[in-house]
């Protein structure tokens, strides 16, 4: 009983680090969005509240937590006050299996504790995929509540979008499935430790660096981002499925869309980048011979893996315009899924092949 | 060996590649345009167009003569004149009344143009924005301390002094007189 409640004690704590490391990121990233995007396009960005505008996502959280919440005439209201939570939550569940540092196991009161992953289940990737797509129901949920014809566009494209981008994620990452030979995100991490050249965009005898640039695009589509910003086409459909959306629920789906990102990015890092692994054999601290904090290097460059994947999403953002939605649909199932389909055969063959020890 | 190279700048992006460069550049040169607008402002050219407001003589008279040609060069009907003759003087007039309903103004100067006796002034103020737009239906009084704090200097075109054009204005005495 008590080995029980301590477990859950743990566990608990775990949550409620990641989910705070979580949420100080989202707001990180709404005011780094903006400040990126100013640079690159020669303005400032915010620079009204506290130095520099340091501040603004308090303020910003501030504004959405005390602004009226409406809820439009005609619209389901039960499924309008579900619609956000059920585009929050999965964004937010799917951190509970990825690896932030090393696994090394520590002993605390008689049980053994895994300080860097809240759960190591055996289909962690899955598991995340499976929650990412009930993502989606939120969004077309809340297209279709609000009783808005832009909300239903909005809603449509999303679900369409998000069902033919999800398949090429989840082919792309089957070639580093077959290299890892685990669909434990621990499992898939540690294979790729020792260097640079055993991460799997790299690693032999296949290297997934085509696979790479498919989940990099069929994650920017699913996270609804630009280029492929359909379900929320400002210029078309006002703001898309959350046009009726208002204060705290707003915030929500928008605490969603950058919690999806980070997940994304997380994920893109465990799986191709190598995850916590340094680019190098080992870490610099345990060759010093400081073996007990060398997970603060792993921890640090799974942080600067994730960070560079989410600038990237604002630089894609900072130069492309939107895709039509023809464009769209031809691109994700005319190049994307060959592509990653091609990528599952090389990858099977060369695995066959030249088996990885 | 054409489309190969096209080919093969499809499949690494290589437009949108440049794109990113463009922008990464931008980053990395920083110089941004922008004003941050209340704590600094930019240098207004010479002959900007603000705020209208209605002169007075240095000694303290209203140039104003009621004549209403400002209100028939309007484009948009921002005037409105009642004239009326000064009390005890039947060769002349003033605006007893002076409306602008600065809400429809447009600022293209044609009242300043219009006005024979330069009692109209374009001033450089522009913060006019108000939370009740009724706030921006001015009266005389209103208009003569707009232009009493943006002229301080009242004399814009001294040939306007000269007694044949001044006998026109509601002087009260203080001009001189049409000789004889």
């Amino acid at each position: 009983m008590t080995e029980l409640s301590l477990r859950l004690a743990v566990s608990v704590v775990q949550i409620a680090a990641v989910m705070g490391v979580v949420m100080l990121t989202v707001m990180i990233l709404t005011l780094a969005e903006r400040k990126v995007l100013g640079w690159m396009q020669d303005r400032m960005g915010p620079m009204e509240v506290g130095p520099y505008g340091i501040l603004q996502p308090i303020a910003d959280g501030l504004k959405l937590f005390f602004k009226e919440d409406i809820v439009p005439a005609g619209a389901n209201k039960f499924m309008f006050s579900l619609a956000p939570i059920l585009a929050m939550v999965p964004a937010l569940i799917g951190f509970a299996v990825v690896p932030f540092g090393p696994s090394h196991k520590v002993e605390l009161f008689g049980i053994t504790i895994e300080p860097f992953v809240i759960s190591d289940i055996n289909i962690g990737i899955l598991y995340i995929l499976a929650f990412t797509s009930i993502g989606a129901y939120g969004i077309i949920l809340g297209g279709w509540a609000s009783n808005s014809k832009y909300s239903l566009l909005g809603g449509l494209r999303s679900a369409a979008q998000v069902i033919s981008y999800e398949l090429n994620v989840g082919l792309a990452i089957v070639g580093v499935l077959i290299l890892a030979g685990s669909l434990s995100l621990v499992k898939i991490t540690e294979a790729q430790a020792g260097g640079f050249w055993h991460w799997f965009v790299f690693a032999l005898p296949a290297p997934q660096i085509f696979a790479f640039v498919v989940f990099v695009i069929s994650a920017v589509a699913e996270t609804n981002r630009v280029p492929f910003d359909l379900p929320e086409a400002e210029s078309e459909l006002v703001a898309g499925f959350f046009t009726e959306y208002s204060g705290m629920r707003f915030a929500f789906f928008f605490i969603a869309e950058y919690a999806n990102m980070v997940l994304v990015s997380c994920v893109a890092a465990a799986m191709f980048l190598g995850g916590w692994n340094a680019p190098y054999p080992g870490t610099i601290l345990a060759h010093v011979g400081l073996e007990q904090v060398a997970w603060i290097e792993n921890l640090a460059w799974f942080t600067v893996k994730a960070y560079a994947f989410l600038f990237l999403f604002f630089w894609l953002r900072a130069t492309l315009p939107r895709l039509r939605y023809d464009q769209l649909m031809k691109f994700g199932w005319k190049v994307m899924l060959p592509i990653a389909l091609g990528n599952i055969v090389v990858t099977s063959i060369a695995v066959y092949l030249f088996p990885r020890g | 060996m054409k489309k190969l190279v096209a080919w093969f700048k499809t499949i690494v992006f290589y437009e949108i590649l440049v794109g990113m460069k463009a922008t990464m550049s931008h980053l990395l040169h920083y110089k941004p345009i922008t004003v941050q607008y209340p704590h600094e402002k930019r240098t207004l050219p010479d002959n900007y167009r603000g705020m209208l407001g209605l002169l007075r003589y240095d000694d303290g008279t209203e140039k104003c003569v009621g004549c209403d040609l400002c209100e028939a060069a309007c484009p948009s009907r921002v005037i409105r004149v009642v004239s009326a003759e000064v009390p005890a003087e039947p060769t002349k007039r003033y605006a007893k009344e002076y409306y602008m309903d600065m809400t429809r103004c447009l600022f293209c100067g044609m009242c300043v143009d219009a006005c024979p006796v330069d009692a109209l002034g374009m001033s450089r103020e522009f913060e006019w924005s108000v939370y009740d737009k009724r706030q921006l239906h001015l009266n005389k009084e209103q208009l003569l301390a707009i232009g009493d704090r943006a002229f301080p200097v009242r004399e814009k075109r001294l040939e306007l002094q000269h007694p044949n054009v001044a006998f026109f204005n509601v002087s009260f005495g203080h001009v001189p007189q049409k000789p004889n």
